[in-house]
């Protein structure tokens, strides 16, 4: 979707650039056709002032000889010749004018039929000039009366009117085309920027679409974003809390294990400190743990007594398995033994005499091993 | 202001457990194993709440007891000891003498709950 609207607002814009370019390129080409075709109206404007220079110094170099062939005054003379040599001088340019150019041809070549016609003028000019000189008035008025000149002047000034009308009806054309091209360009442009204008609107359109369907989004996303904050803030704190009870369980945990290794090394200084001989012993009457005093005492190191039978160490006077019996008997009926005497052997061999109590260690209701205390029959005795 | 709270006990893992126990509760807690530096802090800074063993690095707890009461009168102790008393030794005997008594193998819980009790804190939900 966005991705589609993006294409055409790109597309869009490169018409409206092709546009704008296209008007601009045809503008710029129709003024320059119209900076040429108002030099080419001066052009012919000047064609048209030396045509008509070149007639109305005919007609004042006409009337100027006229006078001048009546007078015989030098005065008339010179401004004849001076308003042909004028109207000479318009021709020159006329022609000059002319010379170049398509449509200038035809103009040209009727300049030089002009010219004809001129110096033809100029040359009967000089002839009747002579006579005048000559013959005086009457000389001057014969040679007109047998070439009446009248004919002469108006084909000049025909072909000097043809010139000037054909270039009128140029500018005509001219004007007309002047005013097409006129129309074009304002049509193009009008066109041009009417639907640019469209185009633009309809690109607007498109993008405003397009910006609302964003802001649409983007506070969708806003709020999506929010409430993933709220969560991932709600997540944090259950993490935190999660986090504080791990670590005050696990603190727990050690103070358990530290309270429990206390516990066992304060039991165990108690035990060791106790100067009666201690044995614990499983319900077979196997040794299982020992005091201090028994080395103390006996001599036995733990490694040679532990997982010993009692029987091995303590003995009744009844003889070999006396004391294993007594005692068997007395574990199997949780029944307490109290300062029996007997002997310990020592590890050299030889006997102590001792009272030992056995007492059956319950756990619940049943019997799962006991502790038989020894002490030094001497010192019993004494006590 | 954090309250402060000072532990003496001969023992590193419990002053150390301790103090990370109560610090995780907001509470600055000084810790230490001798009488004279107990004294010295006492003195410097002293503490909301002592709780202590009666077995101490050079020096007995029972005097060091007197001592702090005597240094810190409305100073609460807790006794948190490993040897275990008799309830009617506990209810006749140390109870005169300390606030609280409390045996090494009451859990964390139950011994916080018994300093915020005596804090006057609101006691650990859990």
């Amino acid at each position: 979707m966005k991705d589609n609207i993006e294409t055409r607002v790109i597309g869009l814009f490169v018409v409206v650039v092709a546009i704008l370019i296209y008007v601009t390129v045809t503008s710029v080409n129709n003024i320059k056709r119209s900076i040429a075709t108002a030099d080419w109206v001066n052009h012919t404007h000047d064609v048209i002032l030396q045509a008509d220079a070149v007639l109305s110094s005919l007609h004042a170099g006409d009337a100027s000889l006229r006078t001048f062939l009546m007078t015989g005054d030098r005065r008339d003379q010179a401004a004849y010749r001076s308003a042909y040599a004028e109207m000479v001088e318009h021709l020159e340019q006329a022609k000059a004018l002319t010379l170049h150019g398509e449509e200038s041809v035809a103009i040209h070549s009727q300049f030089l039929q002009l010219e004809k016609l001129i110096k033809d003028r100029i040359d009967f000019t000089k002839t009747v000039v002579q006579a005048r000189e000559q013959n005086g008035i009457d000389g001057a008025r014969d040679l007109l009366a047998a070439h009446p000149d009248v004919e002469e002047i108006g084909r000049i000034q025909r072909s000097t009117s043809s010139v000037i009308n054909q270039e009128k009806s140029f500018l005509r054309e001219r004007d007309q085309d002047a005013r097409a091209q006129a129309l074009s360009t304002k049509w193009i442009v009008s066109m041009g920027l009417m639907v640019n204008f469209v185009l633009l609107g309809f690109v607007s359109w498109l993008m405003r679409d397009d910006l609302a369907a964003r802001r649409k989004a983007a506070m969708a996303l806003e709020e999506a974003n929010a409430q993933l904050e709220i969560k991932v803030q709600q997540r944090t704190a259950e993490l935190v809390a999660s986090n504080t009870n791990l670590k005050k369980e696990n603190l727990e945990k050690k103070w358990s294990n530290q309270a429990l290794d206390h516990q066992l090394r304060y039991s165990q200084l108690i035990i060791n400190s106790i100067d009666e001989l201690i044995f614990v012993i499983s319900k077979a009457l196997n040794v299982s743990r020992i005091n201090p005093a028994v080395l103390r005492v006996s001599g036995w190191e733990p490694t040679e007594i532990i997982a010993q039978p009692l029987d091995r160490i303590i003995q009744l006077p009844g003889g070999e398995g006396e004391a294993a019996t007594t005692m068997m008997g007395a574990m199997r009926e949780g029944r307490e033994i109290q300062n029996r005497a007997a002997n310990l052997v020592c590890k050299g061999g030889e006997p102590v005499a001792i009272l030992f109590s056995l007492i059956p260690l319950h756990d619940q209701d049943k019997v799962v091993g006991g502790v038989v205390t020894v002490k030094l029959a001497q010192r019993a005795a004494r006590a | 202001m954090k309250k402060h709270i000072l532990s003496i006990d001969d023992e590193a893992d419990i002053r150390e457990l301790l103090q990370e126990a109560l610090g995780m509760r907001g509470y600055r807690v000084s810790a230490t194993g001798d009488t004279e530096t107990a004294k010295k802090i006492i003195k410097e800074d002293p503490p909301q709440l002592v709780i202590m063993d009666f077995q101490i690095e050079e020096g007995d707890g029972f005097i060091m007891i007197q001592e702090v009461k005597k240094l810190a009168p409305e100073t609460p102790i807790i006794l948190l000891t490993g040897a275990v008393f008799d309830k009617q030794v506990v209810r006749e005997t140390i109870l005169k003498t300390v606030n609280s008594y409390l045996d090494k193998t009451a859990s964390l819980a139950e011994i916080i709950a018994e300093i915020q009790r005596l804090l006057g804190d609101p006691v650990d939900a859990s």
